[in-house]
């Protein structure tokens, strides 16, 4: 894991400011969907060796959810951004 | 039966930390201050953002992307809530927090030394500029940390923290023989 | 006599002696001293005993990597074991233990593990001890660590402080040997922001132990003129006694700082030690290079020392490690340290070398033999002499010291920490760091640059880079000239053929050749397998002597490549941390934030006693005088509020403030039940789900205006529930015009609560608030006689008639005395945590004693309360799943025990009467149990197998842990109340 993460609103902090939710790429499906769609989104995770993009939540800070793209094996973070601002562009 | 209450501060007892001491390194505490969170409502974001700035008298805050914390030492905290409903009317939702938050003033020479015990933010002068603000982390406690001056700084943290975090302060101003007080002014 | 202090030299102030205990023995050093240089000038060579078979041994180095001078300072609850004494800086009254020996270093009766070593071969734990199991607990286990080990760990409670700090910089330094010192100066002069850290206590590093002269000065001259200059530069931070120990993610590295182990009176507003966390933009690793020992026979006796460290010995510290010294050696830097110690009036017996045909000059007299290799050393407590072997033929040199040296191992530790293997070079036969990338650079001796010239040539550029990359401007001055430079080349060697004794690898944890070579036939060839089985390199000083011989054995023995072998890998800590400064101040009261009520104050003046609830001390019970128990007070104070009225501190309920065009929507969907219509003025109770359908939380919100809503959510979960709030406001639904902030801390609220509760609040407020102008689930705004503005809310968690009331938290405790004034009249009194759980278990209204997470609304009777209509909310979907609608599924109810005086306990379990006690023929579980003072006997909440339909039936609840079975008769989980008429009142 990465020690310091640079979040959009508030600059570089320490990893111990955010708390960790897990895989960004979920999307809620409609209330309608198949048991299979839900169940794929509330149950099954995948644990990927590599890129991954996760919803960290600046707790301490900014109180903002942010999507934290990083590599789960190298720890490198390639980019982090406001998990509205990246839903809104998802068109959710 | 009309009544008077007297309201108290968190640090009635703790306070000062060694009467008629004051050390170069200090932590003031004011005893009352007016303080409002305000959220900018959905697109009214750098409106309220301008609103703020151009208001003289207050002093503004960033806690995250379209919320402030907002302190008033001249106004209560009726006063400070009507006259930012008066400012931000249409675009803003204000709270008053003025007995949720306990504010810590710090400075002296050696305020950078004292605060990198508990927080992991560069605060290099020249990195930390004079009048940045931000929440930030210091030891276990989040607090809203602003630089007021070239030595000094301002924590601002939630009441039921402020025994907690007075605690931490004490510790680690320790070395430099860190004094506490209310604030005389109030 | 034999190692004795020089007479003249050394960087130590000999005007200022200290006087300092050994094993009880009193003796003297000088400021400047380390404790190991200070043994030595007393002649105490003897330091310690090995890990198994507790022979004899002494100091090898002069640093970091020493394995056998482990000793233990300071006495009782403040001591340090395992301290290196070679790198502990000599202090007055310094008062230090060897370890590992019983009774004493001189006899020691585990020295008998040495007549037995031919059963302590590597891998004897594993094979050994495998039969009888039983026999592991009580018998090898105890016997092994009472022989086995190093200093023993101390069991009172620390009385030093530690604290942590962070840092930030351009530019860390580590070390400030000649790389460092170069890179740092020239960094500084462009104005970088440099941090230069280095363990030792004086700083210029193999400077301080240098005879070549730089730029016309002496080494240690030029070093103090950098460090002069370095001093006067504002943007440059030294920090000496610091080791780095660790390079993590994102360039930062972790150090700790020894503030106060130095000195006799440590100052009590300063902690013994600091935990630094440094953030750089850029790091150069300047650690120099360790010596590589010799792997012979006899190698571990006291007296066998590494060449560079007797001549470090010498130079900074004035003392000769001996009186007739042999050098054993496979390259150029054993004559030097010949050369220093002849210089230095030491006499030289002779130079054994490795190699063929060489052209070092050893000093004037010194006898060198060449093609040759010691092979057993002898002695006792102190190496007496050298069995040299040259082809075929031996011979024995008298001495009392040998210096050994085996060529170089640059200190890469802390680049190889987060992953990157060390790489073989084949040029320099040993190991160099990786790659990492132009955060972390390795410089100097560190980088196989061995030459001073090197070292100062290749700290200036790199820092130069450094700097221009970071946008400054730094000149590469022209290098100083070195006088009298040092040849660093060797021919490796990893082991002296023809060893007559065993020839050890690594010292601290006894591994000797023979244990390599039978981890390599058994299987465990594998560098890290070796190293497990072996134990090589797994001691306290982590293999830093040790690996790359083990690597290179392993390699020869099997005649490939030390590349083919690899290194183990590297990980922090460098060298040994104390948990103390990993903790910092985090302990004891400052372990975790205390939150106090804005009411504390008040409860503790009506003699509350507080327990533990998160992170907040709230009130458990009230003790009055003359109550022998918390059930006394308890008792009274629910019997107090079913009859009269109490006060309960609920200010640590989460509260939360909602606004927005799209609040009530967004409260619909976070709430399973409806929320759209809930009008101004009215509370309503609330249950959150969770996605998959179980109840997350549950809590009553109160509408204010059209646009603005106060959430209360259990204390518990306060912070977890704005978290989720967060969540699905930022990232489900960011359309929603909803905003929201916690106001928990703004107010003080409290409950009051019992049939005279009207009485007391109306005494206080304004606004009517009678039954029919303020029925039950109002909620408002209401001004307090002098004017105050309130909250009051018409909610009951006890069941009773009762209200709750929010002022500002400062008028907390001026409020609470008013009320418990107004009531005194009614027979008030104030009630804890303890209280408030036996009046909601009465009740049957649920806390997470029954949302335990495995619990759907239906499960606690909330069914109902689901809305079908609404098209979505949070759980909706999963909520409908087979699983979670099953007729068998656990349901709440009461219980009370059949016999009255009988008890149930929560955890409990239920079985159908006569069914086996076992968890196989499980019907349920009791979630909350106490005795009620209402009802004069135990009532419980319980969950049990379709429990709704079986009211009326006994069921037997046991308690295995209790070892009790109580039958119990299935009820309704209300016991108190259920037409709602002392709520409704
Ligand atoms: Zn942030």
């Amino acid at each position: 894991m990465a020690s310091l993460i640079h979040c959009p609103h508030c600059g570089v902090r320490p990893k111990e400011e955010f708390s960790i939710r897990g895989d960004a790429s979920l999307v809620r499906p409609d209330p309608e969907a198949s048991d299979e769609a839900w169940n794929d989104y509330v149950h099954i995770r995948s644990n990927p060796r590599g890129r991954y993009r996760e919803h960290w939540q600046h707790a301490a800070g900014c109180r903002r959810w942010l999507v934290v793209e990083r590599d789960t094996f190298t720890h490198e973070v390639f980019s982090v951004a406001d998990a509205a601002s990246a839903a809104r562009e998802a068109g959710r | 039966m009309t009544r008077t209450y007297i309201s108290r501060h968190p640090l009635e007892d703790l306070l000062p930390l060694e009467p008629g001491i004051r050390a170069v390194d200090h932590l003031d505490i004011p005893r009352a201050m007016a303080i409002a969170a305000v959220m900018a409502m959905d697109g009214e974001e750098a409106a309220v953002a301008a609103g703020l700035a151009a208001s003289g008298d207050v002093q503004v805050r960033f806690t995250g992307p379209g919320e402030w914390l907002i302190l008033s030492q001249s106004e209560t905290p009726e006063e400070l809530h009507r006259n930012l409903s008066l400012l931000l009317a249409e675009t803003a939702y204000i709270v008053d927090q003025s007995d949720g938050r306990i504010v810590f003033r710090l400075s002296g020479p050696n305020v950078r030394r004292i605060l990198a015990k508990g927080i992991a933010s560069d605060l290099h002068p020249a990195v930390f500029e004079i009048g940045t603000s931000s929440n930030v982390l210091c030891g276990h406690i989040s607090v809203n940390l602003a630089r007021t001056g070239e030595n000094e700084f301002e924590l601002i943290v939630m009441r039921s923290f402020a025994v907690a975090l007075f605690n931490d302060l004490r510790v680690m101003g320790r070395e430099f023989d860190l004094s506490a007080d209310f604030s005389a002014q109030g | 006599m034999t190692a004795y202090r020089l007479a003249s030299g050394g960087l130590i102030d000999r005007r200022a002696p200290l006087d300092f205990r050994f094993d009880g023995r009193n003796l003297t050093g000088f400021a400047g001293d380390t404790l190991a240089s200070a043994l030595l000038a007393n002649d105490q060579l003897l330091v310690g005993r090995s890990f198994k078979y507790h022979r004899p041994r002494g100091i090898v180095t002069a640093g970091a990597s020493e394995p056998n001078a482990l000793v233990t300072i300071g006495k009782g609850a403040g001591s340090d074991p395992n301290t290196k004494a070679t790198v502990a800086e000599l202090y007055f009254g310094l008062d230090a233990r060897s370890q590992n020996r019983f009774p004493s270093l001189k006899y020691d009766f585990g020295a008998l593990n040495g007549l037995l070593s031919p059963f302590l071969g590597a891998g004897f734990y594993y094979k050994t001890f495998m039969w009888p199991a039983a026999f592991w607990e009580k018998v090898y286990e105890p016997i092994i660590r009472k022989a086995a080990g190093l200093g023993r760990a101390v069991l009172e409670r620390d009385p030093q402080a530690y604290e942590k700090c962070w840092a930030h910089c351009d530019l860390l330094v580590i070390g400030a040997g000649p790389t460092g010192l170069m890179a740092a100066l020239v960094a500084g002069r462009a104005g970088v922001r440099v941090i230069l850290a280095d363990e030792d206590f004086r700083l210029g590093g193999s400077l301080l132990a240098e005879t070549a002269h730089i730029g016309g000065v002496s080494a240690p001259d030029f070093a103090e003129m950098a460090l002069a200059e370095l001093r006067s530069l504002p943007n440059v931070t030294m920090m000496p006694r610091t080791t780095v120990f660790g390079w993590y993610d994102d360039n930062v590295f972790g150090a700790v700082e020894r503030v106060q182990k130095h000195v006799a009176a440590p100052q009590e507003k300063l902690p013994v030690e600091r935990l630094w966390r440094i953030v750089a933009k850029r790091a150069i690793l300047a650690a120099g290079a360790e010596e590589r020992p010799l792997v012979f026979g006899g190698n571990d006796r006291p007296g066998v020392m590494m060449a560079g460290a007797m001549r470090t010995y010498a130079n900074r510290f004035g003392v000769a490690a001996g009186k007739s010294v042999a050098i054993f050696t496979n390259g150029s830097a054993g004559y030097r340290t010949a050369a220093v110690l002849a210089a230095r009036g030491i006499e030289v017996t002779a130079i054994i070398d490795s190699r063929t045909d060489v052209s070092d000059v050893a000093p004037d007299g010194v006898r060198v033999i060449q093609s040759a290799c010691v092979i057993d050393t002898k002695g006792h407590k102190r190496v007496s002499g050298a069995v040299v072997e040259r082809c075929g033929f031996e011979q024995t040199i008298a001495c009392d010291a040998i210096g050994m040296s085996g060529g170089w191992n640059p200190a890469i530790h802390l680049a190889c920490q987060r992953g990157a293997k060390a790489v073989w070079s084949e040029e320099l036969k040993t190991f160099l760091a990786p790659d990492v990338g132009n955060g972390f650079v390795v410089a100097g001796a560190a980088a196989g640059r061995y030459t001073l010239a090197g070292c100062l040539k290749d700290g200036a550029e790199k820092a130069a880079a450094i700097a221009a990359d970071l946008g400054f401007s730094a000149a590469v001055q022209a290098q100083p000239a070195v006088d009298g430079e040092a040849d660093p080349s060797f021919t490796a060697l990893w082991y002296s053929p023809g060893a007559k004794a065993k020839a050890f690898v690594d010292f601290q944890n006894d591994v000797h050749v023979k244990d390599i070579g039978l981890a390599l036939r058994e299987g465990f060839g594998h560098v890290e397998h070796a190293k497990r089985y072996t134990t090589n390199g797994m001691a306290t000083d982590q293999g830093k002597l040790s690996g790359i011989n083990a690597t290179g054995l392993l390699a020869a023995m099997q005649g490939i490549s030390p590349a083919d072998v690899g290194t183990t890998t590297f990980r922090p800590f460098y060298t040994p941390v104390a948990f103390g400064a990993l903790a910092g101040t985090a302990r004891d009261e400052q372990a975790a934030p205390v939150r106090k009520s804005p009411l504390y104050g008040w409860a503790q003046r009506h003699g509350a006693v507080f327990v533990d609830s998160g992170l907040w001390f709230r009130p458990a019970y009230f003790a009055q005088s003359g109550e022998k128990d918390w059930r006394e007070s308890t008792d009274r104070e629910v019997l107090n509020i079913r009859e009269n009225v109490g006060l309960c501190d609920v200010s640590t309920l989460g509260k939360i403030e909602i606004f927005g065009p799209d609040a009530a929507e967004f409260l619909n969907r976070l709430y399973c039940n409806p929320f759209l219509k809930l009008p101004v003025g009215k509370a309503r109770y609330g249950l959150m789900l969770r996605e998959d359908g179980m109840v997350y939380d549950d809590g009553t919100t109160s509408r204010l205006s059209p646009g603005h809503f106060v959430m209360t959510t259990t204390t518990a979960l306060a912070g977890g529930v704005m978290s989720h709030m967060e969540y699905c406001a930022q990232v489900l639904w960011p359309e929603l015009k909803a905003r929201f902030c916690s106001s928990t801390d703004q107010w003080a609220q409290m409950a009051i609560a019992g049939p005279k509760a009207r009485l007391v609040v109306q005494a206080l407020v304004e606004d009517d608030i009678s039954g029919a102008a303020f029925p039950f689930l109002a909620a408002g705004i209401v001004t307090l006689k002098g004017g105050i503005k309130a909250r009051l809310f018409r909610i009951s968690f006890s069941g009773e008639l009762a209200y709750e009331l929010a002022v500002p938290a400062g008028l907390g405790e001026a409020v609470a005395d008013a009320i418990m004034e107004e009531g005194r009249a009614h027979g008030i009194c104030p009630y804890g945590l303890e209280a408030l759980n036996v009046l909601r278990i009465e009740k049957g209204h649920v806390t997470h004693a029954e949302f335990d997470g495995r619990v759907t609304p239906d499960d606690a009777g909330f069914g109902r309360m689901v809305s079908a209509q609404k098209p979505d909310f949070i759980g909706k979907r999963l909520s409908t799943r087979y699983g979670l609608t099953a007729a068998d599924r656990m349901q709440m109810v009461g219980l009370k025990p059949v016999e009255p005086d009988q008890h149930i306990r929560a955890g409990a379990h239920l079985l159908r009467e006569g069914a086996k006690p076992s968890t196989l023929n499980d019907q349920g579980y009791v979630s909350s149990a106490c005795f009620s003072p209402t009802l004069g006997h135990g009532i419980a909440l319980a969950f049990l197998k379709s429990g709704r339909e079986r009211y009326g039936e006994r069921i037997v609840v046991w308690d295995k842990l209790a070892g009790t079975e109580v039958v119990a008769e299935v009820s309704s989980p209300v016991f108190v109340d259920p037409g709602n008429t002392k709520l409704n009142a």
